[in-house]
């Protein structure tokens, strides 16, 4: 039994795909299932977008096999980042199938293996993509058991992958044993392709989407949904299992080490020479600006790059501002209209120019970085037929797929990219591109071999992309009572949109432009202020006229919305100690949002909140002797909401910020998994800290100087406060983004509780001792 | 130039060839194909290439090949064998057992990316043989101030690894 679905396999190309994946699949016996159309959303999409793919993402054999001991695999373009989502997507598919989620396994962004592309940072949407899958498939099982047992499918039920009714069962991997069920998955969306000058330079990077609305289990009877299922990978991690992605060997595989610029212009004079007595395998590989030392034996690479760097020249370059100039420098820069502006403008500048009183303050934040433990690495094998296989740890294994098709000016159909864990990437890799790809494929087109790229840390901290450093102005307008009644920020920044690959770059081949622009990231949390205008301004990378692009602006973790929530409710703080007013019961005034009231009040709970204004009466700005203070922040996020509560202690003469404790809250809708939330939230919290307090990337006219820990200082053990953990779940609210947005809630909680212990409001992080004693002082 | 070196690595003795001021790290993972140590900084900053060396944490990142000679290399893949020898454990009974640390990093799901996370056990392994009984405080010393660096964890999970040290230490005891 066949239907026309939204994406029949009618077409020729359709055909074409389904032959070939049903070969890779090894499928033998059809048994076609049709989605029932009252399931089908009406879908208007062409079938072009699915031409890159070389999985058909209509067939269920695309996205899953029942094996005939009733175990289940899943394939999915999404990947692991760290937060626990291959266990979610677990639970989701086990929920709607009725099986038990250790039967699952899964198969994570082989660009060759899974059907439907997409961010791994988006979990939400690809947990959705497989819970539907495995809904529909679902339906499809138990209509075929219904014909096998001669029961009707209402009268049936499911446990743990068996079908039963009136006395008889059948197991899921029995019904299709020897089969191939054949079922169509409706979808929309598109596949990842280059598009140059268009947003980060590809498009397609949501993927594909399931589409319908399958029976599934309603929130409030789910039995694996909600519940602490340890995450799948953890075991092979502990036990030294895993093969990462830097555990990749090949047969006649290169090791290669990259030699970098000595600037960020910098182009070559002249390059050193092997000695060959001493290095008798080593070769140098040059292309443009990129250069490097491949060996079949690393640490030869490695000592052999040594030499070749030390002999080595490279022109000067001195186009950056240095971290001294750096905010005098965006201030500088000339700005046309807001390339983005959310909120009604006639409206805010009406209601602030009739306000009773106004305030307003400028705020800003350097460089940061996303900081892997691990350097970037990557194998890539470009066979003389023009294919390539690269093994990756890219969040985005179709987006760079994409890239290095544009490089290669090949199409995408010739690249393969096969997906490892690695080092959490926190969002560099999460639009493909950035990271040791390029420099391989490049090297190993260069020596016909399949070469492996090894970034070293202080290469990784020098030439990987950024969080850009900002500005932000914000104006609030109160009426007679100090409440706020229209507000209007600013935000200024170099783009956080361009992940291109450096090797490339420097190679001078084709890499797809993204577009520089401004990027309004709140999810508004105070609907009592209703005259707001938020204006976000682009700008090029600092040294973008460089050859390796300078310093690249990326997305990371809670990307735009941690810089503009720092200024939105540090504005907030500043607003209620006008207004001498309880910080708390300052934000209860400013919204009837009963989710964030309800997680506000239960984590000021759990914090043993004392209501009262800011500064305590007790504040000081000099002294030897600590003195203590508490700040707090809120943030919605994803259909998630966020409370933040530090409570520190300052000697105000050093300048010595200590968190002492973190109180925070989530709502995220329903919780998928308990306790991978509550360890995202606190592991949230150790990177929120770091940045509130610690982390700068500097850099001189010429070059990125914070290239190692002793220079690029994260938060220690030791300096991990006391953290508390507030959660709430609901059933009435779908699923919201748990793992992401710990880390925003930190700096201006922890900002206004400097501010609560001294009276001086800090505008910038991070709060390091030289610029809490600098701002005590003034 | 590259010498012939005998090495005594998870139990077994070990001929590699390799020049001899080789990183450690480098004939483990290449040479032995162990790669439960991983290349973090490549300069005793990060602790993710951590092994034990006679029972002491090192960085092999920085640690010759030549200075393991003579010495005994415990990575986390031997780690089971370490205790299982310790409690006198059948073979049997050992392929089944995980050591203590292991078992307690499981069970408090520590690991997110994980890259880290062999150095952290490695500590772990090492702090518990010297304090069986670690307070909150201990650790957080342990994994912070012992030479030559923090052990650094950019996930954050620094609270599920003091979690997993109590835990492992209560197992340890039983």
């Amino acid at each position: 039994m066949t239907t026309k679905t939204a994406m029949s396999g009618d077409s020729p190309l359709a055909t074409m795909l389904t032959r070939r994946g049903f070969v890779k699949m090894g499928g033998t016996l059809f048994v076609s299932f049709a989605v029932p159309t009252e399931y089908l959303a009406q879908t208007a999409e062409g079938e072009d977008s699915l031409r890159s793919n070389q999985l058909d993402p209509t067939l269920l054999a695309s996205w899953m096999e029942i094996r005939s001991d009733n175990t289940i695999v899943m394939r999915t373009g999404r990947t692991e980042t760290g937060t626990g989502m291959s266990g979610y997507y677990t639970q989701a598919i086990a929920e709607e199938l009725n099986v038990r989620p250790e039967t699952i396994s899964l198969i994570m962004g082989d660009t060759d293996k899974t059907p439907d592309g997409g961010y791994s940072a988006g979990f939400l949407s690809g947990m959705a993509n497989v819970r539907k899958v495995a809904a529909y498939t679902h339906q499809a099982l138990l209509k075929h058991a219904a014909t096998q047992l001669e029961i009707p499918a209402e009268n049936l039920t499911v446990i743990d992958g068996v079908v039963s009714g009136s006395g008889k069962s059948i197991s899921y991997g029995q019904l299709v044993e020897g089969q191939h069920l054949e079922l169509k998955i409706p979808v929309t969306g598109e596949i990842a392709k280059a598009a140059p000058g268009n947003w980060v330079g590809v498009v397609g990077l949501d993927g594909l989407k399931v589409t319908g609305e399958p029976p599934m289990r309603p929130l409030n009877q789910c039995k694996v949904l909600g519940t602490s299922f340890p995450v799948p990978s953890i075991p092979d991690k502990v036990t030294g299992k895993t093969q990462w992605s830097c555990d990749v060997t090949l047969p006649g595989m290169l090791h290669a080490r990259m030699i970098r610029p000595a600037t960020l212009g910098s182009t070559p004079i002249s390059v050193g020479e092997v000695d060959k007595k001493q290095f008798p395998t080593a070769q140098i590989v040059k292309k443009g600006n990129l250069v490097a030392v491949v060996s079949p034996n690393e640490w030869e690479a490695i000592s052999a790059a040594r030499a070749i760097t030390a002999a080595t020249k490279w022109t000067d370059w001195a186009g950056l501002p240095g971290s001294e100039n750096l905010t005098k420098t965006l201030r500088a820069y000339k700005l046309d209209a807001p390339p983005e502006s959310r909120g009604k403008a006639a409206d805010a500048l009406a209601a602030l120019a009739k306000a009773s009183k106004k305030i307003s303050a400028s705020y800003e934040q350097p460089y940061v970085r996303h900081a892997p433990i691990g350097p970037f690495v990557a194998v890539a094998d470009v066979r003389k037929d023009g294919g390539v296989t690269v093994w990756t740890h890219s969040a985005q294994s179709q987006g760079l797929r994409a890239r290095i098709a544009y490089m290669l000016r090949t199409t995408p159909e010739q690249v393969v990219v096969r997906w490892l864990d690695h080092s959490g990437q926190y969002g560099r890799t999460t639009f493909g591109g950035d990271g040791a790809e390029c420099d391989a494929v490049i090297l190993s087109q260069l020596t016909a071999k399949p070469v492996r790229v090894q970034w070293t840390l202080q290469e990784d901290m020098a030439w990987s992309s950024v969080s850009p450093a900002w500005v932000a102005d914000i104006q609030a307008g109160l009426d007679a009572n100090g409440r706020v009644i229209a507000l209007h920020s600013s935000f200024y920044s170099p783009h956080m949109f361009d992940p291109r690959p450096v090797g490339a770059l420097l190679a001078g081949m084709p890499c797809s432009a993204s577009k520089p622009g401004g990027w309004v990231a709140t999810e508004w949390p105070y609907d009592k202020i209703q005259n707001r205008l938020e204006d976000a301004y682009g700008m090029p990378n600092l040294g973008a006229e460089s050859a390796s692009g300078g310093l690249r602006g990326n997305i990371m973790r809670t990307p735009g919305q941690r810089q503009q929530n720092f200024v939105l409710e540090g504005l907030l703080n500043e607003a209620a100690a006008a207004a001498k007013a309880d910080p708390i019961a300052f934000r209860l005034e400013h919204t009837t949002d009963q989710r964030l009231i309800d997680l506000l009040k239960a984590t000021a709970k759990a914090a043993e909140w004392e209501t009262r204004s800011s500064p305590r009466k007790d504040a000081r700005k000099a002294g030897t002797a600590p003195v203590n203070g508490r700040g707090v922040c809120i943030m919605i996020r994803e259909n998630a909401y966020w409370v933040g509560i530090a409570e520190i202690s300052v000697v105000p003469d050093t300048g010595m910020v200590q968190v002492t404790k973190f109180t925070i809250g989530c709502e995220p809708g329903k919780i998928i998994n308990p306790r991978q939330l509550g360890l995202c939230m606190k592991s949230g919290v150790v990177m929120g800290l770091s940045e509130a307090l610690k982390e700068e990337v500097t850099f001189d006219k010429s070059r990125v100087t914070s290239t190692n820990w002793d220079r690029y200082k994260i938060l220690t053990m030791e300096e991990m406060p006391e953290i508390r953990i507030v959660t709430l779940s609901r059933d009435d609210k779908d699923f919201g983004g748990g793992s992401e947005g710990a880390n925003a809630v930190c700096p201006p909680a922890v900002a206004a509780a400097l501010f609560d212990a001294t009276g001086i409001q800090a505008r910038r992080i991070p709060l390091t001792p030289s610029y809490v004693t600098a701002l005590l002082k003034s | 130039m590259t010498n012939e070196l005998t090495l005594s690595v998870n139990g077994a003795k070990q001929i590699v060839s390799a020049a001899p001021e080789t990183p450690l790290l480098f004939v483990l993972r290449n040479d032995l194909k162990l790669t439960g140590p991983r290349l973090g900084c490549g300069m005793a900053q990060c602790g993710s290439c951590s092994v034990l060396l006679d029972g002491e944490e090192v960085r092999t990142c920085v640690t010759p090949v030549s200075f393991a000679v003579g010495k005994q290399v415990t990575t986390i893949e031997g780690l089971p064998a370490v205790w299982a020898a310790k409690k006198g454990l059948s073979a049997d009974e050992a392929a089944k057992t995980l050591h203590p640390v292991q078992q307690a990093w499981i069970d408090e799901q520590v690991p997110q990316c994980g890259y880290c996370q062999s150095g952290m056990m490695i500590a772990a392994a090492q702090l518990l043989e010297k304090n069986p009984n670690p307070t909150v405080a201990q650790i957080k010393d342990a994994f912070t101030n012992t030479p030559p660096s923090p052990h650094l964890c950019r996930c954050g999970t620094y609270a599920a690894i003091i979690d997993a040290v109590q835990r492992a230490a209560k197992a340890m005891k039983a």
